[in-house]
C-alpha cells in the first residue's frame, strides 16, 4: 500500500489532485446546471416562462433518450455517430407511409435500427474497426439510403399517436419526459441488477480481463450498439411527434449533442465509467444552454459553437480524469 | 527497465521491431499500395474504354485538377492519422480561414500574398489549438476535433451566411494558369505530394510520426518528443486544410459558407483506401495519393454518368463500409 502511494507521488500528480479531477468530472454537469439556471434567472428571465420550460423538458427528454444509448456505447469504449441517421430514417419510415397506427412500419423501422446496430457491432467487435470510422461510414450509408428512399423530400402527416407521445401531457408532466424516465429505469435496471449490466462495465473497464474472465465481450459490445440504435429510433419518434413533421434536417445535431451530454455527465470515452443520472444531467445542461441561445435572441448559429465548446471542454475534463485515474 | 529501452532502441527501430514479431515475407512496397493503384488503373482504364468523354485529355487533366483540394486535405489527414490521431475539423479549418480571407479581400490585388499568408497562419493556429488540447489533457483526438468542427461551423456562419468577398482576378490564376495544356496547379500539387513523401519517409519528423502512431508509450521511452510531434502534425493538418480552402476560393471566386462540406470525411476515406492504418503507425502517403486518385476518378465518372447525388452518397458510404470491413486488423485494439 505504501509502495503504491510512493509510486504515485514520484510520478507527478498528488492523490489530492487526482481526487479533485475525479470529483470535477463527476459533478461538473449538475453544478454547471445550477449555475446556468441562476445566471438565466438574472440575465434571461424569459427562460422561465412556462411554455419555454415545457419545451426544454421535451427537448431534454429526446436528447436524454439518445444520450442513454450513446452512454452505453461509450461505456464499452465505443462511440456511435450513426444515431442521427437512424433517428431520421426511423421517423421518415414510420411517418411518411401512414395516417394511423401501423404495426408493420414500426416493425420495419425497428428492424432497420437493429440492423444498423448489428452492422456497427460486427464491424467494431469482430473486425476491430475503430468505432468512429465504422459508425461514420454507417452514418453516410444510412443517410444516403434515406435520401435515395425519399428523393430529398420527406413529407407526411405525423400520426395522432405520435403527437400524443410528443406533445401530450399527463398532468403537468409531458409524455416525452415519462418516456425518458421509463427508458432510464429500464436501462438502469439492466445495468444495475443483471449480469449483462455488469458485463458492460467489465468490458469497458478492461476488455482483455473481461474476455479472460469468460465474458462474451463481442456480443456485449454488439448489444450496446443495437440498444443505442433502437434508443435513437425511439427518440426520433418522440421528436417527430413533438415538432409535428419530418424533414431532411431532423436530428442532424444529435451526434455531437448526445456525445457531449454523456461526456459532460461524467462518462469517460475510455470506457467503464459513467452513470445514467450523470448522463441525464448532461442532457438537461446541454438543452438549457442551447435553449438559452434561442431565448436570449443570439443568432442561431452560435448553438453550434456552444455544443462544440461543451463537447471540447467536457472531453478535456474527462480526458484528464481518465488519464489520472488509469495511472 | 526504462533506461535499457531508451538506450537500446531509437525511434527508427520501433516499427521494425513490431514487424519482426510476425515473421512474414513482405513486398518492398506495401501490398495495399499495389492494390489501390491497381484499382485506380482498372477503374480508370475501364472508364476510358467505356466513355469517350472520360478519355478526353481535357477531362483527364480536369480530374487531376479536381483532386487537388482533396489531395491537400488528405495529406494533412495522413500526417495526423499516421501519428495515431484524427482531424475531423480539417475541412472546417479550411472553410473558416478561407471565409476570413475572402471577406477581407475587397478586390485588392496588393492583398493577395498577405492574405494567403494570413489564411495559412489561421489554419496553423487552429491546428495548434487542436494539438495542444489533445496533448495537454489527454483528450480523445476524435472527440476534440469533432467538437472543434461544431465550434468552427458556428463561427463560419457568424462571418458569412451567404457568398462573401470580391476576389481580385489575379488570385484566380492559381486555379486557371497553365503551362501548355497542363495546369500549373497540378504541377505544384505533384511537388507537394513529393514533399509529403519526403517528409514522412526521409526525415526525423517522419520517423517520429510513425513511432508515435505505433505506440506513444514506446515512443516516449525511446526519447521521441511525443507531444511536439503530435502538435506539429495537427499544425500541418491545419495548414493543409487552409491551403485546400484557399484553392477552392481560387476555383469558385467567392467565399462560400458551405464550401468544403464533407471533405473531412472524404479525406479520411482516401487515407483508409490508401492503406494507412486508422489506428496509426503504418502506411504511406503514396497510398493516400492512390486513394485520392480513385475517389477523383469515381467522382468524375459519376458526373459523366449523371448519377443522382443521393446515390453518390449511398455508394460512398458503401465503399467506406467495405473498405473498413476488409481492413487488416493486426494491431491490437483496446
Amino acid at each position: 500500500m505504501s509502495a503504491t502511494t510512493f509510486e504515485l507521488r514520484s510520478s507527478g500528480p498528488s492523490p489530492a489532485l487526482i481526487r479533485a479531477v475525479d470529483l470535477a468530472g463527476q459533478w461538473v454537469a449538475p453544478v454547471a446546471c445550477i449555475v446556468v439556471l441562476l445566471l438565466a434567472r438574472v440575465f434571461v428571465p424569459q427562460f422561465y416562462e412556462p411554455g419555454n420550460l415545457t419545451t426544454v423538458a421535451i427537448q431534454s427528454s429526446v436528447l436524454g433518450i439518445v444520450a442513454v444509448g450513446q452512454m452505453l456505447v461509450l461505456l464499452v469504449a465505443g462511440l456511435d455517430l450513426s444515431v442521427n441517421a437512424v433517428l431520421g430514417l426511423g421517423a421518415v419510415i414510420v411517418i411518411s407511409n401512414q395516417q394511423g397506427f401501423s404495426i408493420t412500419t414500426l416493425f420495419i423501422a425497428l428492424a432497420i435500427a437493429i440492423g444498423v446496430g448489428i452492422g456497427n457491432g460486427l464491424l467494431i467487435a469482430w473486425r476491430k474497426v475503430p468505432p468512429f470510422i465504422a459508425t461514420f461510414g454507417m452514418l453516410i450509408f444510412v443517410n444516403g439510403a434515406r435520401l435515395a428512399y425519399t428523393h430529398g423530400q420527406a413529407s407526411g402527416n405525423v400520426p395522432a399517436w405520435l403527437r400524443v407521445l410528443g406533445i401530450g401531457q399527463i398532468g403537468p408532466v409531458p409524455n416525452a419526459v415519462l418516456c425518458w424516465i421509463a427508458i432510464m429505469l429500464l436501462i438502469g435496471g439492466i445495468l444495475t441488477f443483471t449480469r449483462y449490466g455488469r458485463y458492460v462495465y467489465a468490458v469497458g473497464a478492461n476488455y482483455e480481463a473481461a474476455r479472460y474472465a469468460g465474458v462474451p465481450t463481442r456480443e456485449v459490445v454488439m448489444a450496446c450498439y443495437i440498444a443505442c440504435s433502437v434508443l435513437a429510433l425511439c427518440a426520433g419518434l418522440v421528436l417527430s411527434g413533438y415538432i409535428g413533421y419530418v424533414d431532411q434536417r431532423l436530428g442532424t445535431d444529435f451526434n455531437v449533442n448526445s456525445i457531449a451530454a454523456a461526456i459532460v455527465g461524467g462518462t469517460t470515452f475510455t470506457g467503464g465509467r459513467g452513470s445514467l443520472l450523470g448522463t441525464a444531467t448532461g442532457a438537461i445542461l446541454l438543452t438549457i444552454l442551447l435553449d438559452l441561445v434561442v431565448v436570449a435572441g443570439v443568432p442561431i448559429n452560435w448553438q453550434l459553437a456552444v455544443q462544440g465548446a461543451v463537447l471540447v471542454a467536457a472531453t478535456a475534463i474527462q480526458g484528464m480524469r481518465g488519464h489520472l485515474l488509469s495511472r | 527497465m526504462a533506461d535499457t529501452v531508451a538506450s537500446t532502441s531509437s525511434a527508427v527501430e520501433v516499427p521494425a521491431a513490431r514487424s519482426t514479431s510476425s515473421p512474414k515475407w513482405r513486398l518492398p512496397v506495401d501490398g495495399s499500395i499495389v492494390f489501390i493503384y491497381a484499382l485506380v488503373l482498372v477503374v480508370g482504364v475501364g472508364a476510358a474504354i467505356y466513355s469517350e468523354r472520360f478519355r478526353d485529355p481535357a477531362n483527364l487533366t480536369n480530374v487531376l485538377r479536381q483532386t487537388i483540394v482533396l489531395g491537400l486535405l488528405s495529406i494533412g489527414q495522413s500526417l495526423v492519422i499516421l501519428a495515431g490521431g484524427i482531424d475531423m475539423s480539417i475541412a472546417l479549418i479550411g472553410r473558416l480561414s478561407t471565409l476570413i480571407v475572402a471577406a477581407s479581400f475587397g478586390g485588392r490585388d496588393a492583398l493577395i500574398l498577405p492574405l494567403i499568408a494570413l489564411g495559412v497562419a489561421i489554419g496553423a493556429l487552429l491546428g495548434a489549438v487542436n494539438g495542444l488540447i489533445i496533448t495537454r489533457v489527454y483528450a480523445s483526438p476524435f472527440i476534440v476535433t469533432f467538437g472543434m468542427f461544431s465550434i468552427l461551423s458556428g463561427i463560419s456562419l457568424a462571418i458569412a451566411s451567404g457568398p462573401v468577398g470580391t476576389i481580385p482576378p489575379p488570385y484566380l490564376n492559381m486555379y486557371d494558369a497553365t503551362i501548355g495544356s497542363i495546369p500549373i496547379s497540378v504541377v505544384v500539387m505533384a511537388l507537394i505530394w513529393f514533399a509529403a513523401w519526403l517528409l514522412t519517409s526521409r526525415t526525423q519528423f517522419g520517423r517520429a510520426l510513425y513511432a508515435v502512431g505505433g505506440s506513444q508509450r514506446v515512443a516516449r521511452l525511446s526519447a521521441v518528443p511525443v507531444s511536439r510531434t503530435l502538435v506539429i502534425a495537427y499544425v500541418l493538418s491545419g495548414v493543409c486544410g487552409a491551403a485546400g480552402g484557399l484553392f477552392i476560393l481560387a476555383r469558385t471566386g467567392v467565399g462560400d459558407p458551405k464550401m468544403a462540406d464533407g471533405l473531412e470525411f472524404q479525406s479520411i476515406v482516401a487515407v483508409a483506401l490508401g492503406g494507412i492504418s486508422l489506428s496509426g503507425g503504418r502506411g504511406s502517403v503514396l497510398g493516400t495519393l492512390g486513394g485520392v486518385l480513385l475517389l477523383g476518378v469515381v467522382a468524375n465518372i459519376f458526373n459523366i454518368l449523371q448519377v443522382d447525388s443521393f446515390f453518390q452518397q449511398l455508394i460512398l458510404g458503401l465503399i467506406v463500409l467495405i473498405t473498413v470491413a476488409t481492413y487488416r486488423t493486426s494491431k491490437a485494439s483496446t
